[in-house]
């Protein structure tokens, strides 16, 4: 952490809440990458409006096109439009990374609070277990939960790996509230009579939500690559729900008959947001100094 | 003295109440999930089966059972060094295993190393260059590279150099009847171990460099340089050194990050690992196979966690004492 930033520590810590604003516009923030992510989300769910043709129906006479006037982005293996699955897959894509980056930091939150209130022994067991549960590798347990879920679609998917991704944010929610634990203004504040719920209001939370909210956009984006991951592998959506996971997961095939277009068309889409989500997250954390050392 | 053996006795304790707590929850997640064994066993001929040949068949291999005897029966065995036959290799499940470990072994190690020492140069590189030209450069890029996902990187390399210029092999470790080819299973490696580096070194290269920064802001570094060291042997000297043991920590709790980009490396390039291995036994219901899997992974990360743990004890007190309830 550079000596700036420490200084913006300072700074955030001691100005009130409420100049958020001022922060805003003194901060840096990502201009252009939030509104490249702006118009990607909104073209996402205005989909409707912009689709040249139904992204689910496949052009059986015209498969693997390469991009021209009447396909703009060409066409996958299956015959299907790429420009038009790209802004109905980006939906389903974008909806499942906030779901789910939703899930786990509800339960990271309640999770990393209840261990540091926890008498030592207990805490000691609950980081053990999130240590032990980040350490079983997602796949199984993706497989797992959707045995009992049923059939893969939007929310189960996103309830697995809200489900599975919480361990790492409880660890330094935990963290941070030990830290704050032994901040003076808390030591006062309990000095003085106030209770446990006092504190919780007046200090954790809004010391918690920056650091939280960092986590939150980072956690969308991990989820982001998570259903594109899972599905490329086979593991996550089926082929008939567009996503832009599933539509990689023709790519092996697009690759042998040579067919860039249906490779690196999704690849650049998914990466530019997933780019732009993290400069909006380097942004939070540096300006609200959720700080490096709680790796 | 007598304080060391606590010590080491109470890590032991941690560990191996971590794997009992670890394979009590893979065995019972891996009793309930999808797939029948019979038909991994049996294949087709499982389903031709009659319902008494299917019992019978159910005792045989121990699934009738409930779940508790059946983890009981498998910890007394796996105890004795067998961990049951894999259904869907019809081999020991050891067996299976110590054949593809060396090659995941190789893979992660080989990845592993490299990025330790490229984050390191590169956050060495990025702090000399501190908010210059240089050092905003390689942050972006490195911001860049490490959003792109790991099978998406993958499959545009195989596309770049295995299908379009095919100058590097896009899958498997080695050609066949090549097992024994110490350059032809380099040639497999290069691809996989190129798409484990770029996507994992920004991770570990920012952090060295922030590290860097927090050292060469320090007052000790305003006096070696007023005494008349240059900034670069300030650097080698004094910083360096002062954030090694903090950076083995990091990298070793970060071990299990690697480790899973190794298997989606692997099942991508569907290179023979413990990844695709894994991959496939979860797909087939290879629940024997799949247990032992997770535990040798489980295995190594609650190992480097301890370690990383035990660095930082070492070279930070108060994490200690805190944990004690030392402080207010």
């Amino acid at each position: 952490m550079s000596h700036r930033e420490l200084f913006d520590a300072e700074a955030v810590s001691q100005t009130a809440p409420g100049s958020f604003a001022k922060k805003l516009a003194d901060s840096g923030f990502p201009v252009l990458s939030a509104a490249l992510l702006g118009i990607i989300v909104l073209l996402c769910m205005g989909a409707e409006l912009i689709m040249t043709k139904d992204p689910s129906y496949m052009h059986l006479e015209s498969i693997h096109q390469p991009p021209c006037r009447e396909f703009i982005f060409g066409t996958d293996s299956m015959g299907r439009d790429i420009f038009s699955a790209l802004w109905y897959g980006g939906r389903i894509s974008v909806l499942i990374g906030v779901l789910s980056a939703v899930i786990s930091a509800l339960i990271a939150v309640l999770y990393g609070a209840a261990a540091d209130v926890a008498p030592s022994g207990i805490d000691t067991a609950m980081m053990r277990l999130a240590d032990i549960l980040l350490s079983i590798p997602s796949l199984l347990a993706v497989l797992f939960l959707q045995a009992i879920l049923g059939r893969a679609d939007v929310l189960s998917l996103s309830f697995v790996i809200g489900v599975t991704s919480w361990p790492a944010i409880a660890k330094v929610v935990r963290s941070e509230v030990r830290r704050l634990q032994s901040c003076e203004y808390v030591i006062a504040s309990r000095c003085m009579g106030g209770g446990f719920f006092h504190i919780l209001k007046m200090h954790f939370l809004p010391n918690l939500l920056p650091t939280v909210m960092f986590m939150v956009v980072m956690n969308i984006r991990g989820a982001i690559v998570a259903e594109s991951t899972l599905s490329f592998l086979g593991l996550g959506l089926p082929l008939d729900v567009i996503s832009w996971g599933s539509m990689l997961s023709l790519a092996e095939k697009s690759l042998l008959a040579s067919g860039w277009w249906a490779i690196v068309i999704p690849g650049v889409f998914l990466i530019t947001l997933l780019m732009c989500i993290t400069n909006i997250g380097n942004w939070l954390r540096k300006s609200f100094s959720a700080g490096e050392n709680n790796v | 003295m007598k304080s060391a053996v606590v010590y080491a006795v109470k890590k032991l304790l941690i560990f191996f109440a971590g794997i009992f707590v670890l394979s009590i929850i893979v065995f019972v997640m891996s009793r309930i999930a999808p797939g029948d064994p019979l038909v991994s066993y049996y294949g087709d001929r499982a389903e031709k089966m009659s319902a008494s040949e299917k019992a019978a068949a159910r005792e045989r291999l121990g699934l009738d059972s409930s779940v508790y005897i059946q983890y009981i029966r498998w910890v007394g065995n796996a105890a004795r060094g067998n961990f049951g036959i894999s259904y869907k290799y019809r081999q020991d499940v050891s067996e299976v295993i110590s054949r593809r470990l060396g090659n995941t072994l190789m893979l992660g190690g080989i990845s592993f190393a490299l990025v330790f020492i490229l984050a390191l140069l590169l956050g060495w590189f990025c702090a000399r260059f501190e908010d210059r030209l240089p050092d905003r450069i390689l942050c972006k890029t490195g911001t860049f590279v490490s959003c792109i996902p790991e099978f998406w990187l993958s499959l545009v390399l195989i596309f770049v150099f295995a299908v379009t210029l095919g100058v590097l092999p896009g899958g498997g470790a080695y050609d066949p009847g090549h097992s024994g080819d110490a350059l032809n299973r380099l040639r497999h490696l290069v691809l996989p171990v190129a798409v484990l580096v770029m996507s994992h070194f920004w991770y570990y290269a920012y952090p060295v460099r922030n590290m860097l920064l927090e050292q060469t802001h320090a007052d000790y570094v305003l006096t070696a340089k007023a005494k008349g060291m240059s900034s670069g042997a300030v650097m080698l000297k004094h910083c360096i050194p002062n954030i090694i043991p903090s950076y083995i920590s990091f990298m070793a709790v970060s071990v299990p990050h690697i480790l899973s980009g190794t298997y989606i490396v692997e099942a991508v390039f569907s290179y023979p690992g413990l990844g695709t291995l894994a991959y496939e036994s979860a797909r087939y219901g290879d629940y024997n196979l799949l247990m032992v899997i997770c535990l040798l992974t489980g295995t190594a990360v609650i190992l480097s966690n301890m370690t990383g743990q035990a660095i930082m004890e070492k070279i930070n007190p108060a994490i200690s004492a805190q944990k004690r309830g030392e402080n207010l």
